[in-house]
């Protein structure tokens, strides 16, 4: 490796102290920011799984919560990202402890849901 | 990075309050069904449950005197206001008693059963108020609750967890593996530059992390550059779906040193480096290289790169003056390539870059893994080799003229093109105000008819009032 700087730079030190400019991170703005992905598939995933009743659906709607919430990149998404992932996750949640019989629909136990006392 | 830990920690504790109440719910489903815990409040909640069920289609009465009735049999009674949780737990029941809907099934026979009753009242069902050993053996006849995907959700939940915080150690360990093998003392950074690191001061921090698995490292103070910024683009190991799909379509850990090169120190280059099938795609989309650049074929007569690579380059001067002698010998040559050329990627020295910085040196290599850092060290090598060539580099004045009339052309197209963009914003705005006045003429003819009906409206209403006032002085 150093003979490489031995060719061009042996006979000097190629530093300059004067010259350094501290580091200044380049702005990124929100649109060039990579696409969550997986927090769009688990909010598709949580509404299938609220609509139709359907445990699975649910389940991978949480799991690709955690994945979009591994991969947060900074602070400003973090704040959108974890309060639409706990509404998520608390409403699936809702949802399943509501017992009753499966033939009643939906939006019965929504609105049952939306009327009830707090617990 | 504490408090994406912090949140999976909560999502965690989420997901387990779920279970115990998922637990709790399997329960109340099939009561009397783990009759080994024989839990007391438990029991009480079961029987509870149990009883307003009944398809029971007249009122609320019934059922609740039934269940006071009913609850006095119970063998390990407790008062309902012994354990907040209980009113929690029983609350289910009573919404599902909620859910029956009396006006549907006016007018039936009482004696008649629902025509889909619950599974619940299977249970409930058999007058059976002073045991619950009997209805125990009928529990076990309903079919099981399967927890098939509860058990493998959870479980990889669980394993994604644990690979987050194992896949994040590696690749910070990665990141320190090659921080430490180039830019702490004596190292090759440290002998080439005099800032090191993201911070100001002696004791800045090396490496900057953005995100799990991309880290930066800046160094500044040098001859002919202003600085440079390497960065590390990781595996996502710390995601196990990425992981898994990884496994599928394998990735590389990838670093990338930006060189901004001090303007006076940079002389028109374009220049490009890259194996055969890339630098084809290089050339073909990488914008500076498509209008100044070409693919360079071998020369006879000379010693040049391993057949594996491609050069591409606005002359065959600039090509034959930046491949030396002891670039081939320690990297690009046919012999050091295969030993140390491995992990090299591309690279791309320009003085025509989009954005800010145009005079940029980009070298892009593969990042072996902690153990073997060693074999990129000829690569990274290159990097303050290839600053210091380029800043002492002069074209000949022929070469010079030629791609100053390259640079010229380019610059009246660009001119050219944001003429026209300019013309066609102009237009555009143009267009749109005539659209807005038409938009507000319009308004303004409907907003005249309208005052013109309400004046009329208004007359109308004065030829009448003096009536209804005549009218009523009779």
């Amino acid at each position: 490796m150093s003979s490489h700087n031995n060719n061009s730079t042996s006979a000097n030190d190629p530093r300059q102290p004067s010259a350094a400019k501290p580091y200044v991170a380049q702005p990124v703005s929100p649109q060039d920011l990579p696409v969550d992905y997986s927090g769009f598939i688990a909010v598709i995933f949580g509404i299938a799984g609220v609509m139709f009743r359907y445990k699975l659906s649910s389940w991978l709607a949480i799991i690709f919560c955690a994945q979009s919430l591994a991969n947060m990149k900074n602070v400003e998404n973090d704040l959108k990202q974890i309060s639409m992932a706990m509404m998520l996750v608390l409403f699936l949640f809702r949802c399943f402890n509501q017992t009753g019989p499966a033939e009643v629909p939906v939006w019965r136990r929504a609105l049952d849901w939306l009327t009830r006392e707090p617990v | 990075m504490d408090l994406s830990s912090f949140r999976l920690l909560f999502l965690l504790s989420l997901l387990v309050t779920h279970l115990s109440f998922s637990h709790v719910l399997a329960d109340s489903h099939f009561e009397g069904f783990d009759a080994e815990e024989d839990d007391p409040v438990e029991d009480d909640i079961l029987h509870h449950h149990s009883i307003p069920s009944p398809p029971v289609t007249q009122s609320n009465s019934q059922p609740l005197s039934d269940l006071e009735t009913k609850s006095h049999p119970d063998p390990n009674p407790v008062p309902t206001s012994d354990s907040p949780s209980q009113s929690d737990l029983q609350k289910p029941s009573t919404t599902s008693f909620d859910y029956w809907d009396e006006d549907e099934f006016e007018g039936l026979p009482i004696e008649q059963p629902p025509p889909e009753p619950p599974k619940v009242t299977e249970t409930a069902t058999p007058d059976d108020p002073e045991s619950e050993t009997t209805s125990k053996p009928q529990n076990a006849t309903v079919p099981k609750k399967s927890f098939t995907v509860e058990i493998a959700c959870g479980s990889f939940l669980i394993v994604f967890i644990v690979n987050y915080f194992t896949g994040k150690r590696e690749n910070e360990n990665l990141a320190l593996a090659w921080a430490a093998k180039f830019a702490t003392k004596g190292s090759i950074f440290e002998k080439n530059f005099s800032l090191l690191g993201v911070g100001e001061g002696e004791d800045s921090p090396l490496l900057l992390k953005e995100g799990q698995t991309v880290f930066k490292f800046y160094a500044s103070g040098r001859r002919y550059c202003q600085g440079l910024l390497a960065t590390m683009e990781l595996k996502s190991r710390h995601d196990l779906i990425s992981r898994l799909f990884n496994l599928v379509v394998p990735c590389k850990d990838e670093i990338t040193f930006e060189v901004y090169m001090n303007d006076e120190a940079m002389d028109q280059v374009v220049f490009a480096v890259a194996k055969k099938k890339a630098a084809k795609g290089m050339q073909k989309e990488v914008r500076d290289l498509q209008r100044f650049a070409g693919l360079m074929p071998t020369p006879s007569g000379r010693k040049w790169v391993v057949d594996e690579l491609s050069v591409i380059s606005e002359s065959k001067e600039v090509a034959g003056d930046l491949i030396t002698e002891t670039v081939l010998e320690q990297v690009f040559g046919d012999k050091a390539f295969e030993k140390y050329g491995k992990n090299f990627i591309s690279m791309h020295f320009s003085d025509q870059h989009p954005g800010l910085l145009r005079k940029m040196l980009l070298f892009k290599f593969a990042l072996p893994d902690a153990n073997h850092m060693a074999d990129i060290t000829r690569l990274v090598a290159l990097v303050p080799y290839y600053i210091d060539l380029i800043g002492r580099y002069k074209l000949s004045s022929q070469a010079r003229s030629k791609t100053e009339a390259a640079r010229v052309k380019a610059a009246q197209e660009a001119y050219k093109e944001l003429q026209n963009a300019r013309q066609e914003a102009l237009q555009r705005k143009k267009a749109e105000k005539k659209k807005m006045l038409e938009e507000a003429e319009a308004k303004l003819s409907a907003e005249a008819a309208r005052k013109r009906e309400a004046k009329d409206r208004a007359r109308q209403m004065k030829k009448a009032m003096p009536r209804m006032k005549m009218t009523r002085a009779h």
